[in-house]
């Protein structure tokens, strides 16, 4: 799954530590998560895509493998 | 997500404070026939063997401790410092410490798996004593590297 959290995160001008505390969770999450190393839970994910006001799929999108 | 089964994180210090100096005297005591002649007691046992090798069960026996206080103080510290929440826990943290716990088990049995086959007569009993303790060790160590590794790459990132 990949996802364009960096970019959004870049368009509102947040940190990773910003974004980490708006959806409590650790940098180190938000970080695996950019780096594709961590796919968020449907909780995480949903958090993630209301700070952004964006849906879901606007933000995450599955790949072949997937 | 809400992790379970895990004391909060304050424990964790207490548990390295524990854990340390069992794992050096139980380094120590391994050279010594893991019995030091003082730590003679009264206790309760279960189940025991007297001077004539007969099993006893649910009797009040004299031992020595040494094992008894060494593995006591080990598995509690090692506990407390792996089943404690993490600063910041949360699910990634919580990933990383179940699959550090999968790897703990697999490589833990693939080791006592090995000694099976290459280890005979009386060494064998040591394996059995080290491997009473393996898969927590590992599963502590695996999941402090996994954790320190993801740590520098966040540092790494800008």
């Amino acid at each position: 799954m990949k996802n364009n959290i960096r970019v959004e995160r870049a368009i509102k001008g947040l940190t990773q530590e910003d974004l980490a505390n708006k959806v409590s969770v650790s940098r180190q999450t938000i970080n695996a998560m950019e780096a594709n190393k961590y796919v968020p839970s449907t909780v995480l994910a949903l958090k993630i895509a209301r700070v952004f006001n964006k849906t879901v799929e606007e933000i995450f999108t599955l790949e072949k493998s997937d | 997500m809400s992790t379970k089964l895990l004391l909060p994180n304050r424990y964790k210090k207490l548990g390295w404070i524990i854990l340390i100096p069992a794992t050096l005297a139980g380094i120590i005591l391994a050279y010594n026939e893991f019995a030091a002649a003082w730590l003679w007691a009264k206790v309760f046992a279960v189940a025991t063997d007297g001077a004539n090798e007969h099993y006893k069960y649910f009797s009040i026996d004299r031992a020595n401790i040494t094992n008894t206080v060494i593995g006591t103080l080990f598995i509690i510290g090692a506990m407390l410092v792996g089943f404690t929440k993490e600063k910041n826990e949360d699910e990634f943290i919580a990933e990383l410490r179940l699959s550090s716990l999968l790897w703990a088990v697999c490589v833990s049995y693939l080791l006592l798996l090995i000694a099976f086959i290459f280890v005979y007569g009386s060494p064998f009993l040591d394996v059995m004593v080290y491997n009473m303790f393996t898969t927590l060790i590992i599963f502590i160590t695996r999941f402090n590297y996994l954790m320190y590794k993801n740590s520098k790459t966040v540092a790494d990132e800008k």
